[in-house]
């Protein structure tokens, strides 16, 4: 158990309250197409966010833009559906690249956890270093100064194939300080959307503001965040 | 692409919002948003918590910012929430912010020092 610290408390997710929020989650993503799904696994019965992502990445596009020799990376959200003729087309100096997204609950920490890969179109998957060349740059220092200890490889609990994992052993320590001062206020928060809008841009993952105004659904507890446990 | 950097730093805001003329509605926004900042937990409460930001100024800029006055390590993380439930992109617009979720002439957000890997 994590210590309280000024009158914060320990906000631990419980797996039917992660699966709550998730469906809420799902709900506002299809409303905006945003291209979250919810997969179970067939045999455990769990089940996770998952989204599929493609982008282009461009390089000296300089040439048919305007003409200066200027070496520019420009980054594009391409939509899923994304056919191979069109992936064909994009020039050989453009890059395309598969991200896949699953956010899982663990039991053992009470949070959910972010894993992710990254591919290449020819199936080759990028390295560490190449997923950190596109993480922001405002969080690049922190990663360049404990890169082992914030995104690590594992084995996909329910595919078993490697994935990366952003690590969930202080995610309680920082999502306690908001979740403490929004329920103070009696906001409701789902707690996927702060929790996921706080490490999606790490790993080059960000949500659409929308999600900012995620209402309540009308019979949901009163207690919209986790009581802390006494 | 992120745009002609600001060089303009954020300033102290005043009462006077920063999208509002006495007595009128203006043809065009004002260049800045007053942008009021809340720390959470027992992040360091910034001595003026009341500023004039531009708006084109990302969250990414005005991290940096707060960091730098409050005198933060690089390495430290700063997250920025808005309604307290969302945290917006790196490279998303104050001024953006301001126009979805400003009340009362002002866009409150709550900011919160922490070490988020480990």
């Amino acid at each position: 158990m994590s210590c309280s610290v000024a009158g914060e408390e320990d906000f631990f997710l419980e797996e039917k309250r992660f699966k709550q929020y998730c469906e809420e989650f799902i709900k506002h993503s299809l409303q905006i197409g945003d291209g979250w799904e919810w997969k179970t696994s067939k045999d455990l019965g769990d089940g996770y966010l998952s989204k599929t992502h493609f982008q282009v990445r461009n390089r000296n596009i300089a040439k048919e833009r305007n003409n200066d020799n200027i070496e520019q990376t420009l980054f594009t959200d391409v939509e899923e559906s994304l056919d191979d003729s069109q992936v064909a087309g994009v020039c050989a100096t453009e890059e395309v690249i598969r991200y896949e997204y699953h956010v899982l609950y663990s039991s053992s920490y009470q949070v959910p956890v972010l894993y992710f890969r990254a591919c290449f179109l020819d199936g080759r998957p990028l390295t560490l270093d190449e997923i950190w060349k596109n993480v922001h740059a405002c969080y690049q220092a922190r990663l360049l100064e404990g890169p082992w200890d914030t995104i690590t490889q594992q084995e996909h609990p329910l595919l078993g194939q490697p994935y990366f994992v952003l690590h969930p052993c202080r995610t309680n320590e920082f999502m306690s300080p908001i979740l403490t001062s929004s329920q103070k206020q009696n906001r409701h928060t789902n707690y996927i959307i702060l929790w996921l809008s706080t490490v999606g841009p790490v790993v080059g993952l960000n949500l659409p503001l929308s999600y900012a105004k995620v209402a309540p659904e009308q019979n949901t507890n009163a207690d919209s965040v986790e009581r802390p446990l006494s | 692409a992120g745009g002609s950097p600001n060089t303009n730093p954020p300033y102290p805001g005043t009462e006077l919002g920063g999208g509002t003329a006495a007595g009128g509605v203006n043809a065009r926004p004002s260049p800045a948003v007053d942008i009021l900042l809340k720390a959470v937990g027992d992040t360091p409460i910034m001595k003026t918590k009341k500023w004039a930001v531009e708006r084109t100024r990302t969250i990414q800029g005005l991290v940096d910012f707060i960091k730098k006055f409050l005198k933060l390590m690089a390495s430290e993380q700063l997250f920025i929430y808005v309604n307290q439930s969302f945290a917006p992109s790196p490279d998303q617009e104050v001024g953006t912010l301001y126009e979805c979720f400003g009340s009362d002439g002002k866009l409150v957000l709550h900011y919160c020092k922490t070490q988020a890997w480990g």
